[in-house]
């Protein structure tokens, strides 16, 4: 629908902008894959000494690295950069340019940024996870396919509503863009899978900053493993809080722009 | 020598009022370099608790100790320096430093020992958290812990030294970025962050003892949980010395290159 | 009687600023107590506009212009008072009212930086959902109106100020709007290009009938545009009529600044002085003698240099202010 149509123009552009760097182009990939190979790296060391990590086969946490990089990538792709921009924008007075604009605001401030070059990771992670499955050799019928496919998008929206909830913060507080470095840091942790941490990481790695519902619950959901637990509290946590990032953001801009309370 | 006494005071009094500001960067810096130790030790610990309570000579409380020791021995040795000269050079901020009557090194050292004298005591009580969650166990010897205390002067000064010298590029190229990325990844791999270097393949501890990546931080953690003989301590000494040495000598080079091609294109 | 397009009654805005005094002693008390003063930006003001108008909005910095604007777009929340544009709350922010008007900020951007105009142009066509034979119209209009073919393709960061302003206004207005809002629009540009903007702006007024509020602290151009303004002052309205009532009433003299080569000499029988400093004198002139006594001066006088200039408009609206108490 329409608001497709625009972001394919903001991702025009992203890509416009960059086109003109193209050694950007090299530079970038040559970052993607230096990342990946460590992460490679590491999980090849650890299975020198093992055959599973907390149950989990070489393949399925290769997997997992698959999904990380891939989600990682589309996080970094537009989430990320429009988060920052948006951030930004609050500052410096340009959110206005958005706010007069017949579209909706929020969605808007959403789509404005693409890195084109996440997309380096997304093919990347996309890469790895094939090769992963091939080797498990499984049975990835069709309908674990669609519940890693809908484990995904609930994931994604998790994060999403997250991202927004935390970048609307800006409203009130000055000096937010720190918070987004939270994320960065603790998504590292979503590279393995989050069985293996003891409780109160695992606890804050869901609820509290959500990285395991776009990592390890996806692979769940392909290797099998998903429990009926986790795909419910995945999805009530999804349409929580996309309902409360909307909440939040329209509180925000009403503080924004002046109302009485 | 003694003048730079007064500046590095200086500098502690300015770094101190500016950490005191930033106190959320500082929480959220600090996250991040909690959590990565913490991470790698969980997974370690599992690994070795599924290979029979130990994997590489070293056991799950072993494994324990490597990380929470790695975890202080790295926020002593750490250095930012590179994002900072990045951001410099895009903010213009370059040209004031280069006016002063002092090499700016002696700021930029100043200003994270002023910084690492702040975290310290959080980092220390986030260890003693995690030591009585994971029950680490190590076995240090005096002399060993003796010789840590040069090992880590040494271990900074090498890291400082060598990020200081590649923070430079920013003189010479904006791809400040690309570079950072790369050398950190090969720092995070090779100095015994995400494994202790005994657990890698035979090549790969040659290579990290060849290059200066171990004796930045493997080395002293090493030493401290007792794990080195005394022969191999005093080699690793004498190779941290060789490699500041070396450090040394590549930065007075590149950063004369650096002002000279400064002034030649001008501010 | 048609409505007007633009309705403001008793309009009002109030911002709480909370204040603290410097000092180690102050900054503890405001932890625990914090003294709130009251700003009325804008301050019960009221006037409407009607369908085609073209309305200048003037008044120094921080008198409550482009506030006032910022209510009139939706930006900003009143504190009181009614507001309604085209009919609609524009607070309320409904997307069928947006699309109906634009905003323009002078210094302000929003055009993608690293790419040529036109592709920003694009995006807006999507934003606004622009059929495209409209789009085309609108684009063939702008570019011949404002010149923009030879800047269209272009990456804005390659354009002069006065140029990516163009291109601004352009974006602005792609979409038709029956109601133009412009904050400053000539703010920082060359005077040819001021001049340039301004015809543009009496134009486009003259051929599709768009209602425009143009807020400036140039009177130059209002003089250009307007045939009625409207001056604001400390948030509250000081006029509101025909500008040559403001022009006649308002600015009947100028401003004469004169450097002699010595100093000391009485000018007073030239004008009246406002003030002198240093063989440097400035003087205030009726309007209709101006060049009569510069000639004079100009012969009596040894003469370095000699600057003729219009009464600044704070002047002018001092004068105002004064008026309003008598």
């Amino acid at each position: 629908m329409r608001y497709l149509r625009i972001f394919g123009m903001y991702f025009r552009i992203g890509a416009m902008g960059e086109m003109q760097y193209r050694f950007n182009f090299f530079v970038h990939l040559f970052q993607s894959i230096l990342q990946l190979g460590m992460a490679l790296g590491g999980l090849a060391v650890i299975f020198t000494y093992t055959h599973s990590l907390g149950g989990w086969l070489p393949d399925e946490v290769l997997a997992l690295v698959g999904v990380y990089t891939l989600v990682g990538g589309l996080i970094g792709l537009v989430v990320y950069p429009s988060m920052e921009q948006f951030i930004m924008s609050v500052r410096d007075g340009m959110l206005d340019f958005m706010l007069v604009k017949p579209a909706d605001a929020q969605l808007l401030n959403s789509l404005q940024s693409v890195d084109i070059w996440r997309l380096i990771d997304v093919g990347l992670g996309f890469g790895v996870l094939i090769v992963a499955l091939t080797r498990l050799g499984t049975q990835i019928g069709l309908s674990q396919a669609a519940l890693f496919v809908g484990m995904l998008l609930t994931g994604s929206a998790i994060i999403y509503s997250f991202w927004t909830i935390l970048a609307t913060l800006s409203f009130w507080f000055v000096r937010v863009e720190n918070i987004l470095e939270i994320f960065r840091s603790m998504y590292e942790a979503g590279r393995w899978p989050i069985s293996l941490y003891p409780p109160w990481l695992r606890f804050t790695l869901s609820f509290i900053v959500p990285v395991a519902f776009v990592t390890t619950v996806p692979v769940e959901a392909l290797t099998g493993r998903l429990s009926p637990q986790t795909f419910l509290i995945a999805a009530a946590l999804a349409v929580a809080l996309l309902a409360a990032s909307r909440v939040v953001w329209k509180v925000g801009l009403r503080q924004y722009s002046g109302a009485s309370a | 020598m003694k003048a730079l006494v007064p500046l590095y005071l200086q500098q502690f009094k300015t770094t101190f009022a500016t950490m005191v500001q930033y106190r959320a960067s500082l929480f959220i810096w600090m996250i991040g370099h909690v959590l990565e130790p913490l991470v790698y030790l969980v997974v370690w610990s599992v690994v070795a608790e599924s290979g029979g309570g130990s994997a590489g000579g070293y056991t799950t409380a072993e494994f324990a100790a490597y990380f929470i020791v790695l975890m202080l021995v790295e926020n002593t040795s750490y250095t930012w320096i590179m994002y900072e000269y990045d951001y410099r050079v895009r903010e213009g901020l370059l040209s004031p430093a280069l006016l002063r009557p002092v090499h700016p090194i002696h700021a930029d050292i100043a200003d994270n020992i002023s910084s690492k004298a702040i975290t310290m005591p959080f980092m220390l009580v986030v260890a003693v958290v995690l030591a009585a969650i994971f029950h680490p166990v190590m076995s240090p010897r005096g002399w060993a812990l003796l010789a840590a205390i040069p090992a880590l002067v040494l271990a900074f000064l090498l890291r400082f030294l060598l990020e200081w010298t590649l923070a430079q590029a920013a003189f010479w190229t904006t791809r400040v970025s690309a570079i950072n990325q790369s050398y950190f990844v090969l720092v995070l791999f090779l100095s015994g962050q995400v494994a202790p270097l005994s657990l890698f393949p035979h090549a790969l501890q040659i290579a990290a003892s060849i290059l200066p990546f171990r004796w930045m931080l493997g080395f002293p953690v090493e030493l401290i949980l007792g794990r080195l003989s005394p022969t191999d301590a005093l080699l690793g000494l004498a190779a941290q010395v060789v490699w500041v040495g070396l450090a040394y000598g590549l930065m007075r080079v590149i950063w004369r290159a650096g002002i000279r091609l400064y002034s030649a294109v001008g501010a | 009687m048609t409505s007007p397009v633009i309705h403001i009654d008793d309009l009002t805005k109030v911002y709480e600023v909370t204040e603290r005094e410097s000092g180690l002693m102050a900054s503890v008390r405001s932890l625990v107590h914090r003294s709130r003063e009251e700003v009325r930006a804008v301050d019960s003001i009221s006037f409407d506009l009607d369908a085609g108008e073209v309305v200048g909005f003037l008044g120094p910095n921080g008198a409550g212009k482009t506030t006032t604007l910022k209510m009139l777009s939706g930006l900003l929340y009143p504190t009181a008072g009614e507001v309604s544009v085209l009919g609609y709350t524009p607070s309320r922010r409904l997307n069928t009212f947006l699309r109906q008007i634009t905003l323009v900020m002078g210094q302000r951007n929003q055009l993608v930086w690293d790419i040529p105009a036109l592709d920003s142009f694009e995006l807006n066509r999507a934003i606004y959902r622009i059929p495209a034979a409209d789009y085309r119209h609108a684009l063939d209009e702008l570019t011949e109106l404002l010149e923009l073919a030879p800047l269209l393709r272009k990456p804005v960061r390659n354009l002069s100020l006065g140029e990516r302003m163009k291109c601004e206004i352009a974006a602005a207005l792609l979409h038709r709007p029956r109601v133009v809002f412009l904050d400053e629009p000539t703010i920082g540009l060359d005077v040819t290009m001021q001049r340039r903007i301004r015809d543009f702006i009496a134009e486009y007024n003259r051929r599709f009938g768009a209602t425009v509020l143009l807020t400036s602290h140039y009177m130059a151009d209002v003089e250009a545009l307007c045939k009625r303004v409207v001056v604001i002052h400390h948030g509250r309205l000081l006029f509101d009529g025909d500008l040559s009532v403001l022009v006649q009433k308002f600015t009947s003299h100028k401003t004469i600044v004169v450097q002699l080569d010595q100093p000391g000499a009485d000018l007073g029988r030239y004008g009246e002085l406002v003030s002198s400093d240093e063989g440097r004198y400035t003087l205030r002139v009726p309007k209709a003698e101006t060049a009569r006594i510069t000639e004079r001066m100009l012969a009596d006088l040894s003469v370095v240099d000699l600057l003729v200039e219009d009464s600044p408009i704070e002047e002018v609206i001092e004068r105002v202010f004064a008026q309003e108490l008598e």
